[in-house]
């Protein structure tokens, strides 16, 4: 029998994976986006943008799933983070908007192709900075008095939150290259490797930067590092991410193996994310709202739960049938509906 | 500064979601089509349904994204400009939302995925059963949306406590007694929308096409098949309106009494009469000029002669929408009606044509007054839609949730003026410029007209 005191930390893990499936989901599709910023031929960037045709929306919706768990199952949380993170909630918004159609008119627009295109790609970078601002604003710890916001719109414009911004945008770069050269013949003969190389290794530099800066903005995460157990945990995951960077770095260097970097790369997400987790938990707001102060009443997270948790397994039973039909794709040209 | 952070945000939300509902709406009108056609042409074999098919499944994907699009800031907005609402009403109203997105909106995009992308990867009857499941799916995000919108409207099965809502019944809340009238209202509105977007744009091809007999029949055909629908929809929808007029004024009579500017409550044994036209006087209590049917308003809310229907002036004027808000309803309610007089009678003379055979590509291009009648319709079904929801929101001023939370006590604190009056703007120009290249790619579309020869799947 699921007990009351149970369902906030239930809850708590369902969104967790829910933004953990999305990252995955959607950290490809992102990262993709802005490489098709870069300089490159029309029909290589037609490739990149057709690889992701029938998959971006659904990966995406894991996003929109995951806010809607957390309205309904912490509200003060959405309540006072998106309050709080007006800005970086914004560019989210608009990024998502840019991207979400130039998908539709890149295919119909015969004439606007490189405007739709560019469109593409300045969205999912909108998008990867407004998240690295909405973390690092998390993460740099959010003012509040009487369950109220209490801060200013510029609150969260830390320098904890300007390196994770910059971590976010090479991280996602990193999957993104590492996910073409998976799924494409997309540049797979010698500029890509290095490229992964040099923007993992920049990853690491952003981040390791913010590690440093961030017991000093966030208290909590200090006293997670220099305490036992989440100490051993967290020297663990760190562990885990050196090696999955030195198994990266070997790979790109061999120059085979696409599937194992992308895995890799993707590991080295989940680990990040993880250690961020285990830093911070119980609180969903540092520095001072914990999941237990912000989750609904018992009656709320137990009906959600029996709504929406036995239609989980169906959910992903779907996307997983969704990518199987996808799966054999573009190792030449993509999809079109409009061809 | 506060009054004005409240003014923006309420712009902001009223610009938005007006923006958003019209591309949900045709998501659901032109799936519902695209349903009936695939239906069709599995079943009779016949060619012509899958050419419909095929060219109606491209408008039907642009306006998918521009609803995914627009539809971000909807969800985000509860948090960034009303956390006090988001805050309050997140247990049961976050707990909706979450089943929208969860429930529904995955099943639409997943589903979605195969319905355009999967013709040669999918036997056919998964096709038809994914595009069933779009239609499906939509559908059902429709109703959890109207379901949270009609518990603001009617809050049954909570109570507050502390500031925040607790759930006691969450069967009463979420069919609350408005919650399946309006839905089923607003179902019925994105297909009678729909079936005159899409007819209309047919008129406007079969204009363009005047040469190409190919083109015209295929619009022609379109003509027809809506024709049918058209009958059906727009029909019934007068008899949801009358039910859901009704539950307004049994459960919210001080926004009847608003968009009816209906000042004083009828006495005993007289009956009270409804306004075609009416004007407040200036001191706000009465009307200065009306034109009125005797006792319809007592007729159409308590079904008799007499019946008792409680005017604006007894209700508290902190507690009932203000004067200007009440002008703004009752004529947005004549706006809804009148549109919905207007494309019942072009659904008539359409169905008389359909009767008479003239319905046919060697007819149609005599009729050019009535093509140019179905064009000109285009838009309406939306605005009648637009007017029904600012009758329905405006209506329920001063109150977010009805007789619960006041719209003053929801916004979001902290915010800056300028901040949330340059995202307003941004956002208000980047949706005009999605209207309009939706408008152009429509054209372009139908300009270009229906693929006839490539081979079948």
């Amino acid at each position: 029998m699921i007990t009351d005191a149970l369902l906030p930390i239930i809850w708590f893990g369902i969104i967790c994976t829910e933004l953990a499936l999305y990252a995955i989901l959607d950290g490809a599709n992102l990262g993709v986006g802005m490489l098709s910023l870069f300089p490159q031929p029309e029909n290589k960037r037609s490739l990149i943008i057709h690889t992701l045709g029938p998959i971006w929306n659904a990966n995406e919706t894991w996003l929109l799933v995951a806010a809607g768990s957390l309205f309904g199952a912490f509200p003060s949380v959405y309540s006072i983070m998106l309050n709080a993170l007006y800005v970086p909630g914004m560019i989210i918004v608009v990024g998502l908007i840019l991207r979400a159609v130039s998908f539709e008119f890149y295919d119909i627009g015969d004439g606007s192709k490189v405007l739709w295109g560019k469109s593409f790609g300045f969205g999912s970078l909108l998008t990867v900075l407004g998240q690295g601002m909405l973390f690092g604003g998390i993460l740099s710890g959010i003012p509040i008095a009487a369950g109220r916001f209490a801060g200013d719109p510029f609150t969260w414009a830390t320098p904890l939150t300007l390196l994770i911004t910059v971590g976010f945008f090479f991280a996602y770069a990193v999957v993104g290259y590492a996910y073409l050269v998976k799924r494409t013949d997309y540049q797979l003969t010698h500029e890509t490797f290095p490229r992964i190389a040099f923007t993992a290794a920049l990853t690491l530099v952003a981040l390791l930067a913010a590690t440093f800066v961030l017991p000093k903005t966030n208290y909590i995460f200090f006293e997670r590092w220099s305490t036992p157990p989440s100490s051993t945990i967290l020297l663990v995951v760190a562990v885990l991410i050196a090696c999955a960077i030195a198994l990266l770095t070997y790979a790109t260097i061999k120059r085979k193996n696409s599937g194992l970097i992308y895995y890799l790369s993707l590991a080295i997400f989940a680990l990040g994310y993880l250690g961020m987790l285990v830093g911070t938990y119980p609180y969903m707001l540092p520095p001072s709202l914990t999941l237990f102060d912000a989750a609904s009443p018992a009656s709320t997270l137990r009906f959600m739960l029996y709504g929406i948790g036995p239609l989980l397994p169906v959910i992903f039973a779907y996307n997983w049938y969704l990518a199987h039909v996808f799966r054999k794709e573009s190792k030449q040209e993509g999809s079109s509906m409009y061809a | 500064m506060l009054e004005q952070i409240l003014m923006l945000s309420r712009v902001q939300f009223a610009s938005t979601a007006a923006f958003h509902i019209i591309f949900p709406m045709m998501s659901i009108g032109i799936s519902l089509y695209l349903f009936i056609m695939e239906s069709m042409w599995l079943y009779t074999k016949k060619d012509s349904y899958y050419r419909q098919l095929r060219f109606w499944m491209k408008i039907f994907m642009l306006s998918f994204a521009i609803g995914v699009a627009s539809g971000f800031p909807m969800a985000f907005q509860f948090g960034t400009n009303w956390s006090g609402f988001a805050n309050s009403a997140g247990p049961f109203f976050g707990n909706i939302i979450g089943f929208e997105t969860t429930i529904a909106f995955t099943m639409e995009t997943t589903f979605l995925g195969i319905f355009i992308f999967g013709w040669k990867r999918v036997p056919k009857l998964v096709h038809l059963a994914s595009n069933f499941l779009v239609l499906f799916a939509a559908s059902l995000s429709a109703f959890w949306i109207v379901a949270a919108n009609s518990w603001m409207q009617l809050p049954e099965g909570v109570h507050m406590e502390a500031g925040k809502v607790i759930v006691d019944n969450y069967y009463a809340a979420i069919f609350n007694h408005d919650t399946i009238v309006s839905y089923l209202h607003m179902w019925f509105a994105c297909v009678e929308a729909t079936i005159f977007l899409l007819g209309g744009v047919a008129a406007w091809g079969i204009l363009r096409h005047r040469e190409n007999a190919n083109f015209r029949a295929f619009f022609t055909s379109t003509l027809k098949y809506l024709t049918v629908v058209a009958l059906v929809v727009t029909t019934l929808q007068f008899y949801i309106g009358d039910v859901s007029g009704q539950t307004v004024a049994r459960f919210q009579p001080e926004k009847l009494a608003a968009y009816e500017l209906h000042w004083n409550t009828n006495l005993p044994g007289e009956g009270a009469a409804l306004h075609l036209l009416a004007w407040p006087n200036s001191t706000g209590d009465g009307n200065a000029f009306e034109v009125s049917i005797p006792n319809l308003l007592s007729i159409l809310s308590t079904r008799t002669m007499t019946g008792t229907v409680p005017g604006l002036n007894t209700f508290a004027p902190s507690d009932r929408p203000t004067i200007a808000e009440s002008v703004t309803v009752f004529y947005s309610f004549r706006v809804m009606f009148a549109i919905g007089i207007l494309l019942f009678l072009l659904m008539a003379v359409s169905l008389y044509y359909l009767y008479r055979g003239k319905l046919a590509p060697d007819h149609i291009l005599s009729r050019s007054k009535f093509l140019y009648a179905w064009v000109w319709s285009i838009p309406l079904g939306f605005i009648a839609a637009e007017a029904g929801w600012m009758v329905r929101e405006i209506g329920r001023q001063p109150w977010m949730i009805y007789h619960m939370l006041r719209v003053s006590e929801s916004a979001s604190v902290g915010l800056n003026a300028l901040v949330v009056g340059i995202v307003l703007g941004a956002v208000v120009l980047l949706y005009l410029a999605l209207l309009s290249i939706f408008v152009f790619f429509v054209r372009k579309i139908t300009l270009k007209g229906p693929d006839l020869t490539s081979p079948i799947h």
